[in-house]
């Protein structure tokens, strides 16, 4: 049987609370000025206060398995890909005290576990992904889809709830940063959302990605690689650029986009860049986040050919092609 | 006989077109304008010291009766070929200062010929064939440079009745060998790549990048000042169809630094070639949110690299003609040079 992983489910979960990027410079949370930022096509970010990364991931996989009607026993497989340890169970004001349990044996407490305790995924074998910064949930979702294939899984539950470092303020390299979870259910056949390609560069070189020396080159570095690698996605599809229908970004500057759309030769039209002012970029899944909305918006329609990209600190450079 | 007069003979150029003014059996003289306060004579060749910023170059009234009594060709080398500097600044040197010599030359008796030595970028923002015959019709030049030699042409043109006009194409190496005496925007440009800070370049497909060696234009140059029949005349210097495209250039480029197994692990990716105007967005950017460093880097840049967005290929028919041979390729040296700048060793060079 020819086997077509997709995705079938997603959902999403933000804090109660949100900033504007003015009242996050007022905050002295910004490295830039308020204006640029807005420039750059920011105007809001959420920002947990009472909640926990593990809150947030509770909350979005919950919303997913009761939204979609998922019989939480017939996930075969979950994928965390969220803050790690103690530091997915503190609020933001308690991080750096729980920062020290990563030290102790409480460093084992995991929240994969907890959440396949909590969801009652009880057939689940559980699988944890680290150190793909704001790629993660694009790697889980490759990495289900590699099991559905290679293992006949059915269905794997990807998770990853990330907050923005507590003591790093609200920006990374000139993008307004949000907290926030992401869940997203890879089905072995899927009618929507198919994966049909995709790609994924890390040049270590730039594993320091926010040290001072190395912001440069990896900012240089970041459009001709960016360019490539969704060059190679939609090749890796069999599409060619004038086929795709729709680009979900990871949600940094409009300014970068623009840049790197007009590099890749994709039409800035065809990107899905609704959420930068309103959510601004997460480090746990702009691209499904948006691609949700998208598609709670009619805008992405059956069949649509739904180029994703992202990139994230360490370094890594991802793309997906998806066939909605 | 000949007696030659040069300003700008202690530049890169300069020094090549003595030599070769020198070992001509026609040449019996050559007096060459230096800002050094010292007057030296080395066999024939004679220090005078002057100035082109200054008016009658600064010369004392006795140098120049002697010069007056004594040059039959004017070579006009001296110019500031910085492509950073404000209008201002180059009309200085190369508008001025030229001007400067037309008024100290003008009543010269035994002069017969006057070689000015221009750049083929007074071509500035114009794309396909430029042709050598061709008198300055830009449309809008990449940086001051260009537009003040531009205007130097013209004068030297209304001015003189034996004007030779000797354009240079922009000077990478000194020979074959890829030995670099002088470094110049192209070489920071390649720096930037090999530091891993250039994400791209403006171009189009048609765009070529002409470069030469020092030896080249310096044979032309003296060959321009030397040769018969060759008075109201252009001269491309240029490599004209051995220009590399720009593709092709950063290719080889990035493959000479890849030689370098350090360089290679490091991962750093080829720039892309984009059209001006997302380069200018990229500018833009990195003006107001790149660091110091990068800001400066891409300024350094900003007027030069915009010329490949305007795609042209040199006519060099009358220089080869002059020369008996095109100029050589740059796929001939560019490699070699770029292993040079690097330091990539003579066994990287050799793999």
């Amino acid at each position: 049987m020819n086997v077509r992983p997709g995705i079938s489910a997603i959902s999403y979960a933000v804090p109660a609370e949100s900033r504007s990027v003015r009242e996050l410079a007022a905050a002295g949370s910004l490295e830039s000025d308020a204006v640029l930022l807005e420039r750059f096509g920011f105007e809001r970010v959420g920002v947990a206060v009472e909640e926990t990364p593990y809150d947030l991931a509770l909350a979005a996989a919950s919303d997913l398995l009761r939204d979609h009607h998922i019989d939480p026993s017939s996930i075969d497989a979950l994928l965390y890909a969220g803050a790690p340890g103690a530091l997915a169970f503190a609020k933001p004001r308690d991080a750096l005290t729980a920062a020290r349990a990563l030290c102790d044996t409480r460093r084992f407490e995991f929240a994969a576990t907890r959440l396949q305790f909590d969801l009652s995924l009880d057939n689940a074998t559980v699988l944890g992904l680290d150190q793909l910064a704001c790629t993660a949930i694009l790697g889980a979702v490759r990495m289900a889809r590699a099991l559905c294939i290679a293992e006949g899984l059915e269905r794997v539950l990807c998770v990853s709830s990330e907050f923005y470092p507590a003591a790093a303020g609200r920006e990374a390299i000139t993008n307004g940063t949000s907290d926030a979870a992401c869940a997203v259910l890879v089905e072995r056949n899927a009618n929507r959302n198919r994966v049909v390609g995709g790609v994924s560069v890390t040049k270590g070189f730039y594993w320091s990605g926010d040290r001072a020396s190395m912001r440069d080159e990896i900012m240089a570095s970041y459009f001709p690689t960016a360019a490539r690698v969704m060059h190679r996605t939609i090749a890796s599809a069999g599409w060619d650029k004038a086929a795709v229908n729709w680009i979900m970004p990871h949600n940094v500057s409009a300014t970068s986009w623009d840049i790197l759309l007009r590099l890749a030769g994709l039409p800035n039209a065809r990107l899905w860049n609704r959420n930068i002012a309103r959510i601004g970029h997460t480090l746990s899944g702009d691209n499904f986040i948006n691609l949700r909305d998208a598609l709670d918006g009619g805008a992405v329609r059956a069949g649509d050919k739904v180029l994703v990209f992202s990139y994230g600190y360490g370094a890594h450079w991802t793309g997906l092609a998806l066939e909605a | 006989m000949t007696t030659c007069f040069l300003t700008g003979a202690t530049g890169l150029i300069g020094r090549q077109v003595v030599a070769r003014l020198l070992v001509s059996p026609r040449v019996e003289r050559v007096y060459a304008l230096t800002r050094r306060p010292r007057v030296e004579s080395v066999g024939s060749t004679h220090s005078v010291h002057g100035d082109v910023r200054v008016d009658g170059l600064g010369l004392p009234a006795d140098v120049r009766d002697m010069l007056a009594r004594e040059v039959t060709t004017v070579v006009h080398l001296a110019a500031n070929t910085e492509f950073s500097q404000s209008l201002e600044d180059a009309r200085t040197i190369n508008r001025d200062g030229t001007l400067r010599m037309l008024e100290l030359t003008a009543d010269w008796p035994n002069i017969t010929r006057w070689v000015y030595v221009s750049t083929a970028f007074v071509a500035g923002l114009r794309t396909g064939l430029i042709k050598e015959n061709d008198r300055v019709q830009a449309r809008g030049w990449a940086n001051a440079y260009e537009q003040s030699k531009a205007e130097a042409e013209d004068l030297v043109r209304e001015a003189r009745p034996d004007w030779v006009i000797a354009r240079s194409s922009t000077v990478v190496c000194d020979d074959l060998s890829g030995t670099i005496s002088q470094m110049n925007a192209v070489h920071r440009a390649l720096r930037l790549h090999f530091g891993g800070l250039a994400p791209m370049l403006p171009g189009t497909d048609a765009s070529r990048v002409d470069v030469v060696t020092t030896e080249y234009v310096g044979r032309g140059i003296a060959l321009a000042a030397l040769a018969r029949d060759v008075a109201r005349k252009t001269f491309h210097f240029c490599a004209g169809a051995g220009a590399m495209s720009l593709d092709e250039l950063l290719e080889v480029s990035h493959q000479a630094f890849l030689r370098a197994p350090a360089w290679q692990r490091k991962g750093i990716a080829r720039p892309m070639r984009t059209d001006l105007e997302t380069y200018r967005l990229f500018e833009a950017a990195v003006h107001d949110a790149g660091s110091s460093r990068v800001r400066q880097a891409l300024r350094s840049l900003s007027h030069f690299v915009p010329q490949l967005a305007f795609p042209k290929t040199f006519d060099t028919r009358a220089a080869d003609a002059l020369l008996g041979e095109t100029a050589p390729p740059v796929s001939a040296f560019w490699q070699r040079m770029t292993n040079h700048l690097v330091g990539n060793t003579p066994a990287v060079e050799a793999a």
